[in-house]
């Protein structure tokens, strides 16, 4: 497992911890947490979704399994490779087999270039590298665009203008694919997809993960695509850097027991019509600051069932009042937050 | 002028004005000539209601909010039509200096990514101030208190937030702020333009919960504009759906949702990943939605899209765009599909 070229890589993370200096005028001078000690695993093939709110660390931990972000303490191996340890010219093979989705499929593809030219330039490399004949490079642009689900004749004369944002984020998907990756970080891939188009490209992401074998990290604050791509999955719910609760998704998303969880899926739009909200939906909690203490649980402050215990000590990873899911709350408590399908629609 | 001191005072013994689009037609100058982005569409939103106008990107529902403001940007114009705002007429024969007057004053307007409206440049004190010279209010403070009022209301703190710059906000606060501009003159339309786009779900459900009672509080005919069905489930009582320029499906929220009567509807609702039931029930729709260039001329705009059509072949569905008629699935329902039985008596 040491060659990273070969197949079955899953990724194992301990520990990470990522701070930074915060600039501006109110967080001056402070250190920000982005990640205080993560520990997560995806096997080949496998899916993981992180939710939380915007600013509680969740691109920050796909920028660093992609290779964009250095982080401070922890490991993180690819394949069985212990990736701290290498120097940094030996590492960057391994992290070219994680490609990152970005959110907008309009700024992530050069709009002077055909799909032609997009896919070509990682496929030439990997050519030369190889010593594969260039007709091998034409019929492998093919192939990954017959993957994504696009019609090779139309999409590769055309500029990405020429597309819509679904197809787009299809010739993203397919370009990441030309480096045979072995993990996807999709970090709010579908969030700027029009709706009818969206569950395409979650199935499509799911799709992979089965013909392929690739891991895919899904990064989103929406709870109901993190359960289309990943949910025979693990989901984490991570809060100021923090992962507060963590389980199988269905788990975690139907019987969720930390009251942020609770918060998060409380928030979700409900389709009244067709679906009643859960008896025990929790109002909107205040918007999260980062100056809020950190003495004790990072949630106390904005939590309604905090109490002393909470505001001076912080609860551990794990499995307090025997739930299914680790939880980081001292008084788990199950609450139907989740709308439910009214009968008969 | 005086308009500002009394803002809160007044807002609720006012009743709300009711706004009724006619037979709007907006359309784009393109080399391809003329080419409409709204195609003869009816709306009325009742007086004092939450009305969610949904679609996709290209559906036209950024254009046909902006027409509330008569506020079509060249290369596009109004063609046809009209836009009746209660007490104050006709906006596409509205005088100039009138219209920008209501612009801000009687119509408040909360763009689209409200995050990116405001000036990098100014505090949101300063740019309050602005507002205020450009309707010519002489009463600057009782402006600042309105603000304060309006901000305090939203749950934040109102002199900082009037001295911050925008990037010293965040998404959700960038958004309140926005709201409080459309409504410290003391409007009673509001129209909001994506208002939840680039927010995580707690900022959406703070954004909606404060829109909810705002819109209550001070008495508003209200119009969201999206391109989430469950934005609109939140907030709305009255839901239209729009697709390619046109509006395909009208009436009361729950109602649609429950039984969605046009096959674009029930597509979309059927696409939606949901985060309780059966997950494999959810179906992308086939194709994608139409640009300008690509609406088809003539018949359903849906039609290329459409399992119905695909199934039953109906003649008219080329060649004949169907009208909006009412449904006999209960009061307020109106459909555009030649498939659906209509209620052709009503017409």
């Amino acid at each position: 497992m040491t060659d990273p070229d070969s197949s079955g890589a899953a990724i194992e993370a301990r520990g990470i911890v990522k701070s930074f200096r915060a600039r501006g005028d109110v967080l001056a001078g402070h250190t920000v947490h982005a990640l205080r000690g993560v520990d997560f695993s995806i096997p080949a093939g496998g899916a993981a979704s992180f939710i939380g709110e915007s600013g509680c660390g969740k691109t920050t931990l796909g920028r660093i399994l992609a290779g964009l972000e250095s982080f401070d303490s922890g490991s993180l191996s690819l394949g069985g490779v212990p990736l701290a340890e290498l120097s940094p010219r030996k590492r960057s093979p391994h992290f070219r087999r994680v490609q990152m989705i970005h959110q907008d499929p309009y700024s992530a593809l050069n709009p002077t270039r055909t799909v032609d030219a997009i896919l070509r330039d990682p496929l030439a490399l990997r050519a030369r590298q190889t010593g594969r004949p260039r007709a091998w490079i034409d019929a492998r642009a093919r192939e990954v665009l017959d993957l994504v689900g696009l019609d090779p004749g139309y999409v590769l004369p055309r500029f990405p203008h020429q597309l819509s944002g679904g197809m787009r984020q299809r010739v993203v998907i397919a370009r990441a694919l030309t480096v045979d990756p072995a993990a996807l970080v999709a970090d709010e891939a579908v969030s700027m997809i029009d709706v009818s188009l969206r569950l395409g490209i979650l199935n499509l992401l799911r799709e992979l993960r089965s013909t392929l074998g690739v891991s895919v990290l899904f990064i989103t604050h929406d709870v109901a695509t993190a359960r289309y791509i990943g949910a025979d999955g693990e989901l984490y719910v991570i809060y100021r850097g923090q992962i507060i609760e963590h389980g199988p998704t269905e788990t975690v998303v139907a019987d969720p027991v930390h009251p942020y969880t609770q918060c998060l899926l409380s928030a979700i739009p409900v389709l009244h019509g067709i679906e009643q909200p859960g008896a025990d939906r929790l109002t909107p909690t205040e918007p999260l600051d980062e100056s809020q203490p950190e003495d004790g649980c990072l949630f106390a402050a904005r939590c309604p069932f905090a109490t002393e215990k909470c505001r001076a000590e912080r609860p551990e990873l794990g499995h307090l009042g025997d739930t299914v899911q680790e939880h980081a709350c001292f008084y788990p408590q199950r609450r139907s937050v989740v709308a439910t399908p009214v009968a008969g629609s | 002028m005086v308009a500002a001191t009394q803002a809160t005072a007044n807002a609720a013994a006012t009743a709300p004005p009711a706004v009724a689009v006619r037979d709007l037609t907006i359309v784009y100058k393109t080399p391809a000539g003329e080419l409409p982005a709204v195609s003869n569409v009816d709306l009325y939103l009742p007086a004092g209601t939450i009305t969610g106008l949904v679609g996709e990107s290209g559906s036209g529902k950024s254009t046909l909010a902006l027409a509330l403001l008569n506020a079509v940007q060249k290369p596009g114009r109004i063609a046809t039509g009209s836009i009746d705002v209660e007490g104050l007429g006709n906006l596409v024969e509205l005088p100039a200096k009138r219209l920008q007057e209501a612009r801000g004053g009687e119509i408040g307007y909360v763009f689209q990514a409200a995050q990116n409206s405001l000036n990098p440049l100014k505090t949101v004190g300063k740019q309050l101030l602005d507002l205020g010279r450009s309707h010519g209010v002489k009463d600057r403070a009782g402006l600042v208190r309105s603000a304060r009022q309006l901000l305090a209301r939203m749950g934040m703190d109102a002199a900082r937030v009037l001295d911050s710059y925008q990037h010293e906000l965040s998404g959700g606060m960038r958004q309140r702020v926005g709201i409080m501009f459309a409504l410290v003159l003391n409007a009673h339309v509001l129209v909001l333009d994506e208002p939840t786009t680039a927010l995580d779900m707690i900022s959406q459900a703070n954004v909606l919960s404060i829109v909810r009672a705002v819109h209550a509080e001070r008495g508003l005919t209200t119009l969201v504009v999206t391109h989430d069905i469950g934005v609109v489930a939140e907030v709305a009582e009255h839901i239209a759906v729009m697709y390619g320029g046109v509006l395909v499906e009208q009436g009361p929220t729950e109602d649609v949702l429950r039984a969605p009567k046009h096959p674009y509807t029930r597509a979309l609702i059927n696409a939606i990943p949901r985060v309780s039931g059966d997950p494999s029930v959810a179906r992308p729709l086939p194709g994608r939605p139409p640009t300008l260039e690509t609406i088809p001329k003539r018949g359903c705009v849906f039609r290329e899209r459409c399992a119905v059509y695909a199934e039953r072949n109906l003649p008219e569905c080329v060649t004949e765009q169907p009208p909006m008629l009412p449904v006999a699935d209960g009061p307020g329902r109106l459909v555009a599909c030649h498939a659906v039985g209509t209620k052709e008596s009503v017409r």
